[in-house]
């Protein structure tokens, strides 16, 4: 049997918790973190009690060792319930994703294992105030002195940035190697000259804490360092090629919820004598998200499956975040456009919803990184 | 001590149910651990963690009801045992397909939901009791063992008595007796490993299912004038207070 779409048993008991835990823990007080702008702790604390907190950690680092099309699966219900909430333990996958990939057994022992023991998050420090996309092009400088590198330099949409236990840094040992001078380097919460100052006035994706990180000569050892000096940037990419698959399925979480949101109002509210459910320029806007959401999930699992299975996956992950991000943005707007006037005010969760869903067609690359991706795909061959 | 949870698969409250042929359709619904059942786990749970001793979960129900007897193996039962049957039976013989499973098992302690969503009648509890010659507390909030005893509390319509029953007894669960764990990660990994039996019901039905239909409700539409503002919301306070009693 080649082609298999089912859930294992625990797969579904997977999802079940999620879903449940989506509706009971967040979607009561998602609404006010988002106003608050403040990070909930206490979700996270009971994320890290059920076991969904930094579950990618494997098991012989005190993990469960949750596989791409497992995390995609509990993706898509936390974010059903609130994407910038879902964006905390994801922005920690992203953190302990390049120590997975690159780190010694000794570092996944000694970074790992103290996030499955308490609540605690991880984050990935490679955009800077003037670079984003031209990642090659950082500023961050790492100088060798002895045992230690000498980090100065400013990161910069970091999430999880200022409660992050530690932060995988990518800095440069020399600018004009450009990507193959890079080097990535875990920097622990509370060393010395290391900074993290709380971004304000975020769109949306408000309950997770984003942060400018400054570094002022701050010595991290040596025994820090991930792979090989000039190794960083392969390291950053090959986690973002990883990480940008559940960005995709947050992205199908948020538009199955404006799709379940414009159901309900179309059903109740009425316009000339009936629901407007029965009008069919609702209905179509109804059946696109359907059809959006559906192609989306199923893209999305490919490119997890393929995650999972060692298989190159580079334009998969692209083509889902690209594609899933984009769609879920028009979801929400057309919620919003169903809701008409009550779309555009707080008292329905629709607006929400775009204003979270924008922030996924930007981080881990925006859309029109992916695109490149994509594209480069598409003329190797 | 053997902490027996005896539990049923059905359809999540926010499910929507269709009638085809005569009979309920759960094709297209999300079927769960009845949430009734969940107490009677989660306090079989509590205490096997007070009192030492296992804590077994017994399902009734087709071969999809595994699903939530692995529901509460993920919730931390020990092992279960899954008393298989297609199709209808009412609760009595419901009962008397589970009354042999249990006397094998021998527990202290039957807990199971007050009602089956709604769909046993509350019946099952008692019946069990029936089966198996011991007491029953039903709908109750608060379960203590004392020696070879145990106190409980049984919520009445306008109150509550507390009882005292000799063990082994069965009791009904239902919401304030405790709350019910998440089924956790960790959990759910290890309930892979648990060992689920598998025993063919014998069932002798009493009642025969004939055809089934959804109750429609109907709104009562009362819209209150609201030109005097201060005589509507007087007058809203008295009909939810004196009609639909819920202040």
């Amino acid at each position: 049997m080649p082609i298999d779409f089912s859930l294992t048993e625990e797969q579904k008991q997977l999802q079940a918790l999620a879903r449940r835990f989506a509706k009971e823990v967040i979607m009561p007080v998602a609404r006010e973190y988002d106003e608050n702008e403040e990070v909930p702790w206490p979700i996270i604390e009971r994320l890290h009690d059920v076991g969904l907190l930094n579950a990618i950690i494997p098991e012989e680092y005190g993990g469960m060792g949750l596989k791409m099309l497992d995390e995609v699966i509990v993706g898509e219900e936390l974010a059903y319930a609130c994407m910038g909430i879902y964006t905390i333990p994801m922005a920690s996958d992203l953190g302990i994703t390049p120590v997975l990939l690159a780190g010694s057994e000794e570092q996944k022992a000694r970074f790992l294992r103290p996030l499955t023991e308490k609540p605690a998050l991880a984050a990935f420090a490679l955009s800077e105030p003037g670079n984003g996309s031209d990642a090659a092009a950082l500023k961050t400088r790492a100088v060798r002195q002895g045992d230690y590198y000498v980090l100065n330099g400013t990161k910069m949409w970091i999430s999880n940035g200022g409660e992050a236990e530690w932060v995988v840094v990518f800095a440069t040992l020399n600018p004009e190697l450009r990507h193959k001078g890079v080097v990535a380097l875990v920097v622990e919460k509370g060393t010395p000259g290391f900074q993290a100052v709380k971004i304000h006035g975020k769109l949306g994706q408000r309950a997770s804490g984003t942060y400018e990180l400054v570094f002022e000569d701050v010595k991290v050892p040596v025994e820090n360092r991930l792979g090989e000096e000039g190794e960083g940037f392969k390291i950053a990419m090959q986690t973002l090629n990883k990480t940008r698959i559940p960005v995709a399925a947050g992205s199908v979480g948020v538009a199955r919820r404006a799709l379940d949101e414009a159901r309900k109002y179309a059903k109740e509210r009425e316009a000339f004598g009936r629901p407007i459910a029965e009008f069919q320029a609702i209905q179509f806007k109804l059946a696109d998200m359907l059809m959006g959401i559906e192609t989306a999930r199923m893209y999305t699992y490919y490119a997890a499956w393929l995650a999972d299975q060692g298989l190159p996956h580079a334009h998969a992950s692209a083509i889902a975040k690209a594609y899933a991000s984009e769609m879920a943005f028009e979801a929400a707007n057309q919620a919003i456009q169903i809701h008409g006037g009550y779309g555009y005010v707080q008292e329905f969760p629709v607006e929400k919803l775009l204003r979270d869903v924008k922030l996924n067609q930007i981080y881990e690359g925006t859309n029109e990184i992916q695109r490149l991706i994509i594209a480069r795909h598409v003329l190797a061959e | 001590m053997k902490f027996v949870a005896v539990i049923r698969q059905v359809p999540d409250g926010e499910s929507r149910l269709r009638i085809q042929g005569g009979k309920v359709d759960l094709s297209g619904a999300t079927l769960i651990l009845d949430q009734m059942d969940e107490y009677a786990v989660e306090e079989a749970l509590r205490l096997k963690e007070k009192h030492g001793g296992e804590a077994v979960v017994v399902g009734f129900g087709p071969e999809r009801a595994e699903e939530a007897i692995r529901t509460a193996l993920a919730m931390g039962m020990d092992r279960g045992v899954h008393v298989v049957f297609e199709g209808f039976a009412d609760p009595v013989a419901v009962a008397e397909a589970l009354v042999p499973v249990l006397k094998e098992e021998a527990p202290t302690l039957v807990l199971t939901g007050g009602q089956q969503a709604d769909w046993d009648s509350q019946a099952l509890g008692a019946a069990l009791a029936e089966g198996l010659g011991v007491p029953v507390v039903a709908w109750t909030t608060a379960i203590e063992l004392e020696g070879d005893t145990a106190k409980a509390k049984h919520d009445l319509d306008e109150g509550a008595e507390w009882v005292r029953v000799r063990l082994p007894a069965l009791f009904t669960t239902q919401q304030g007796l405790n709350e019910p764990r998440y089924p956790t990660l960790p959990g759910i990994m290890k309930a892979k490993k648990k060992e689920i039996r598998k025993v063919q019901a014998e069932v002798r039905a009493r009642v025969e299912l004939l055809s089934e239909e959804i109750q429609e409700k109907q709104r009562l539409g009362r819209i209150l004038d609201g030109k005097d503002p201060v005589a509507a919301a007087e007058e809203l306070v008295r009909l939810l207070h004196e009609e639909a009693k819920v202040i």
